[in-house]
């Protein structure tokens, strides 16, 4: 056994080379991760993430629309201009995928082209339909995304089709696109409850076939949809449920660069996130998500998720600006009428707010202790407490403090703040209250408490 | 301020905001054990003796005080050194 010491140090150890605070704590990686595929051992280097051009891919107004009454245009305009401050210039926020079957749909989708922004690139969404081609092109697209449903849950249960005829009728899309001079992204729907090698990865290697000889930029596209979030990211979990052995597969024995895969996940079993960012550990570039992960049933990614991951895996915020997502969440709650759980991770009203008592004294001493990262100048939204019976007088201190916009040395001491508190107690011990004391009250009590730093600091 | 003077006012203002008889306390006493005064109580004790004596203490410090005894100490310190 090995047997440690307790260093005595002078000076403690924040480990800031992996949490710097000015940043969202970073990821760093010790070693190759082994799988074993075939009863071999197969090494994935988690590290190489740090150098592939892994990006966002968005479907807030598709996947995202399907969970929701539609976006009224101006809406989903403004929602499209935010995500392009958001990803910022160099495309962390790479392309947004659009329905093209409604003439708001189409209307739209010209109203965001003539924001004349780079990033995202606009996408379609088509059924795996020959005749829905005319709408891609009438709206010159460049690339559009295809159903090609591919476990035989959809086959069989679904379509009504063998796994030849779905084939056939899959390729015959492909081929009319490729024809029309559009990329094709197949959407490789419930992939995660399919036969891999009975029909994924032959479908695959026959769409390889036929743009192989293809520029680039024409190369058919593999989106990995985890249709009903059955996707596990678990080393040497068994096929086709893990997603490492999904992705080795078709980069090694179908030959798809991983410029070419894109990994779309539900959220059906809280395994939405982890499962997009594994995704791209184990060796793909897109991870499609969608704004707040509002999505079919359970959701998909949440794209601010994955921004935040991003960061945290690459080492630096590459052009992103984080407080768009602030200025996301208010657009949605005060504009469209969505509201998103007080709890949701760094947007909802309380992602950052403490009612515990221990912990309100710890973010008077020392901020850090107890936010995340600086949630402040990342994401416009300073750490806040809310007050209970539980909070404790640091929790009032540090309410008042930050209402009076006192810092330093002009901090209100708890003593300063004790007759507030004392109001605090009687509500829950005398009263009875049941609910958290408003800000509204708390700053009646401030105004009765403490006049004359009320009138120097808040009566203007 | 003398040291019998600081300790009457700590000892009066601790038998008013604990509801106790001045009498009663004694500057072995602690504030928490004998005394019986809670966190919240101690705060307030501590704000009371800041009103009384007319001064702002450090907070940390100020909480660190256990007994009527120390408390006493402390004042005199704070007071007799302005």
């Amino acid at each position: 056994m090995r047997t440690y010491e307790l260093q005595d140090v002078s000076q403690p150890n924040l480990v800031e080379d992996i949490f710097p605070y000015s940043l969202p704590p970073l990821i760093k990686f010790e070693g190759k991760i082994q799988e074993t595929i075939d009863g071999k051992i197969v090494e994935f280097d988690p590290n190489e993430v740090k150098t592939r051009d892994i990006h966002i891919t968005d479907t807030t107004f598709r996947d995202g629309q399907q969970a929701r009454p539609p976006y009224k245009k101006e809406q989903m305009v403004k929602l499209f201009e935010m995500l392009s401050r958001l990803g910022g210039p160099n495309g962390v926020i790479r392309q947004s995928e659009f329905f093209l079957y409604t003439k708001n749909d189409r209307e739209t989708i010209d109203a965001c082209r003539n924001l004349n922004v780079k990033f995202p690139e606009i996408t379609g969404w088509i059924r795996a339909n020959k005749g829905d081609f005319r709408l891609v092109k009438e709206m010159g697209l460049k690339e559009t995304g295809m159903l090609t449903s591919s476990s035989d849950y959809h086959i069989f249960h679904k379509q009504n089709q063998t796994r030849k005829q779905a084939m056939d009728q899959y390729v015959e899309v492909v081929e009319a696109a490729l024809e029309a001079g559009i990329r094709p992204r197949c959407h490789l729907e419930d992939i995660t409850r399919a036969d891999l090698p009975g029909f994924v990865f032959p479908f695959v290697q026959k769409l390889e076939r036929l743009t192989e000889n293809q520029p680039d930029n024409m190369k058919v596209k593999i989106r990995l949809c985890d249709t009903m979030g059955f996707g596990l990211s678990y080393p040497n979990a068994a096929e086709p449920r893990s997603i490492p052995k999904l992705i080795w597969r078709l980069r090694n024995e179908c030959g798809i660069s991983p410029d070419r895969l894109e990994w779309h996940g539900h959220n059906d079993f809280h395994k939405v996130h982890i499962n997009g960012a594994s995704a791209w550990i184990y060796g793909l570039n897109a991870l499609n998500g969608t704004l707040f992960g509002l999505g079919e049933r359970c959701g998909n990614p949440p794209l601010e998720g994955a921004i935040i991951e991003y960061i945290a895996l690459k080492g630096s915020l590459s052009g992103i600006n984080l407080s768009v997502i602030t200025e996301m969440v208010e657009y949605y709650e005060k504009v469209i009428g969505t509201h998103l759980a007080p709890n949701y991770p760094f947007v909802g009203k309380d992602f950052n707010t403490t009612r515990a008592g221990i912990h309100a004294g710890g973010l008077r001493k020392f901020e850090q202790i107890y936010n995340i990262f600086d949630t402040t100048t990342l994401l416009n939204r300073p750490p806040r407490v809310s007050i209970t019976d539980k909070s404790g007088t640091d929790g009032v201190a540090l309410w008042v403090n930050d209402f009076l916009g006192l810092k330093g040395e002009e901090r209100l001491s708890v003593m300063k703040v004790a007759k507030i508190q004392r109001w605090v107690m009687d509500q829950y011990e005398i009263e009875g209250r049941m609910s958290s004391i408003t800000d509204e009250e708390l700053e009646e009590q401030v105004k009765l408490t403490l006049p004359d730093y009320y009138a120097k600091y808040r009566s203007n | 301020m003398t040291r019998q003077e600081i300790a009457e006012i700590v000892i009066k203002t601790t038998a008013r905001e604990l509801k106790l008889n001045a009498s009663d306390i004694k500057e072995t006493d602690s504030f928490a054990m004998e005394l019986g005064a809670d966190s919240l109580k101690s705060i307030e004790l501590v704000a009371a003796f800041e009103e009384e004596f007319g001064l702002s203490v450090v907070e940390e410090e100020a909480l660190k005080v256990q007994s009527v005894g120390s408390a006493i100490d402390f004042f005199e310190a704070i007071i007799n050194k302005k």
